[in-house]
């Protein structure tokens, strides 16, 4: 793509507070251009408060964000992104061809050809009310009217959620397709961690507003380390935390295990085990005072040489 | 998937041509509208196509009724008309007038509950907020679209709906609702009064949708706000609009002289140099002695003038429309500013 930002997303200091605290406080991070990336974290985390904000439905308290080198103030951004908000709003009374008119007469980059393969390939008919369109059928004509767009960032919020797991499994196959084809970047949030891991090649960790973890997995993941040994009294064994990061221990009758950063090589004493995405992500979760890791790659001052 | 891929295949062929005959059909009346024009068109078409089709049956309507009241005046204007023949227009036209004025008075709170309150209320309710300000135009001119075509559709089909009906009412504006143009509907229902009323209730049912959020709140707050404040116009406004006229004539002589079509507003005594007492004044007097000692020598009788309706149309209509802008920019400035 001939674009003069390599980076979709560029956050810097970026908070949202409302009148009952803030909900996404001081994230900074960069995501380069192509990748796949999940956002991750809990209920309530701050996931679909950056997604409103990319989409300017929320106007942020702090700091800035830009897509693509455009500030998210500038309208101009909106051509660039789409998005599918969780609930998939569409127009009840509309027909399927209706929505995908909607999508060509609002969006100067319309691809109808690429937005009608997509409805047809689910065998949605195109005369039909969205109304009396099945979850899975609505979904589709969703991802039509967001992929048809041509956008260069798709953002969703939770698309998978309310499929059935067939359906599930189509849209993933869609999602993947079309993003490859077209060279689209896509953020999306959710909680299937294990479907992420097959599809997402980069990571943002969100916990209580604030970012804890960001990079690609073939970074972030490799940087953790499974260990199991015998547990000795209460505790993480001091050998642990003096060289490497703990970031959640458990301790199951004699058996001591732990996921850590290493800091060196560990002693014979471990067992050591490499674990998947999954499993440093529920880690990461479950431990709201991990420390947080932020890949070089996702780091605002990061290398210049990756910029360049 | 490539299983599904392969069963919809023999299928793509024939659906491909049904939509493509479909939208040549209807493509010539297509063209008319685009971008977010056609949005809001397509959004809001069954309320605006009735609205066309109310305002066309009622104009024809109107237009019978003038047939009957021509035939009826035959050539004779209306002051002319001698008792019995007064009798026999309200017999024949009064229930007509009451038809038409109720008709035209609720009209406008009508119009603010049904198309006003759930216009951004309903996209607020169902999410379609979120579809439609994440697609490519700006958030201020989908408020543009959103607000002006409708807007136009209401100024249109009420500035017809006046005319038509001052059309019909004028020939017999002395006796039509007994002449009284003031507080029977007439004044709200001709001029630029009924496009101005109309307006006010959409837009306030469109800012309080905005606020309310959900589309039944928002009609029940705007069904009683236009209520409310028809009630406060009538009570407290609608006669502050104009200066009132004296007629001045002797305690004991004829009058008042009202000049046709006028409406009599109050009466009251006088002195020789104006100093107005209330009518009750020195009702027990029977020998004059109690209206001597005041010096009351005149009765008056307060009204207005027939001549005087149309400039107290359009300073109220001023009004209407001064509040209707003020109501507008909040709208305006809340949607461009808050995130809905």
């Amino acid at each position: 793509m001939s674009d003069p930002s390599p980076w979709a997303i560029e956050a810097e200091g970026l908070g949202k507070k409302y009148r009952r605290g803030w909900a996404l406080r001081d994230c900074s991070f960069r995501l380069g251009a192509g990748h796949i990336c999940a956002l991750v974290g809990p209920n309530g985390a701050g996931k679909s408060t950056f997604l409103g904000s990319a989409t300017r439905l929320v106007q942020p308290t702090t700091g800035s964000l830009r897509l693509f080198g455009v500030p998210v103030s500038d309208p101009a951004v909106l051509e660039r992104v789409a998005f599918l908000a969780q609930d998939k709003p569409l127009y009840p009374r509309f027909t399927v061809a209706e929505t995908l008119r909607l999508g060509r007469e609002l969006n100067p980059r319309w691809d109808q050809a690429l937005a009608e393969r997509i409805v047809r390939a689910g065998n949605v008919p195109l005369t039909a009310r969205i109304g009396t369109l099945s979850g899975g059928q609505r979904t589709r004509v969703a991802f039509a009217l967001a992929f048809g767009k041509r956008p260069d960032l798709l953002l969703l919020d939770e698309p998978m959620s309310d499929l059935d797991p067939l359906a599930r499994h189509e849209m993933s196959g869609l999602l993947m397709a079309e993003a490859a084809e077209h060279g689209t970047t896509v953020l999306m949030s959710s909680h299937m961690l294990s479907e992420m891991e097959d599809m997402c090649d980069y990571l943002l960790v969100l916990a209580e507003g604030r970012l804890r973890m960001a990079g690609g997995t073939d970074e972030l993941v490799p940087a953790h380390t499974l260990v199991t040994g015998v547990a000795a009294g209460d505790g993480v064994p001091e050998e642990l935390t003096r060289r490497h990061t703990v970031v959640e221990s458990r301790v199951t009758g004699r058996q001591f295990t732990a996921l850590i950063r290493p800091g060196g090589p560990l002693s014979d004493s471990w067992e050591a085990q490499s674990p998947s995405m999954e499993e440093v992500l529920l880690a990461y979760l479950r431990s709201p005072e991990a420390p947080t890791m932020i890949a070089d790659e996702a780091r605002l001052d990061g290398p210049r040489a990756a910029a360049a | 998937m490539s299983g599904t891929t392969q069963a919809a295949s023999p299928s793509r062929t024939e659906r491909a041509v049904a939509p493509d005959g479909g939208s040549a059909a209807s493509g010539a009346r297509r063209e008319l509208l685009h971008k977010l024009p056609w949005l809001v068109w397509r959004r809001h078409r069954a309320a605006l196509r009735l609205g066309l089709l109310i305002t066309v049956v009622a104009c024809a309507v109107f237009a019978y009724q003038r047939m009957g009241i021509m035939d009826f005046l035959g050539g004779r204007s209306a002051p002319d008309l001698d008792g019995q023949q007064a009798e026999e227009f309200q017999n024949r036209f009064n229930s007509t007038f009451k038809f038409d004025l109720a008709f035209l008075t609720f009209l406008p709170g009508i119009v603010g509950v049904f198309l006003g309150a759930p216009l951004i209320a309903g996209e607020q309710e169902h999410g379609t907020l979120k579809l439609v300000t994440t697609q490519s135009a700006s958030r201020a001119r989908w408020i543009t679209a959103t607000l002006v075509l409708p807007l136009a559709v209401v100024v249109v089909c009420t500035t017809l709906l006046s005319v038509v009906f001052h059309w019909m009412w004028a020939p017999a504006h002395e006796i039509a609702a007994f002449g009284d143009w003031l507080d029977s509907g007439i004044f709200e229902s001709t001029g630029p009064v009924l496009p101005a009323r109309t307006l006010l209730f959409t837009v306030c049912g469109i800012a309080i949708g905005m606020l309310a959020k959900r589309v039944v709140t928002a009609m029940a707050v705007t069904a009683v706000f236009a209520a409310v404040f028809s009630v406060i116009w009538a009570a407290k406004v609608r006669h502050q609009l104009g200066t009132l006229r004296d007629s001045v004539y002797p305690y004991d002589g004829d009058g008042p002289d009202l000049p046709p079509g006028s409406i009599r507003i109050d009466d009251w005594l006088s002195t020789a140099g104006g100093d107005l007492f209330g009518i009750s004044t020195c009702n027990d007097d029977e020998t004059g002695a109690c209206r001597a000692k005041l010096g009351i020598v005149n009765r008056v009788t307060q009204y207005f003038d027939y001549g005087q309706m149309t400039g107290m149309q359009w300073l109220g209509a001023g009004i209407l429309l001064a509040l209707t802008v003020a109501a507008l920019a909040f709208v305006i400035w809340r949607a461009r500013r808050r995130p809905l």
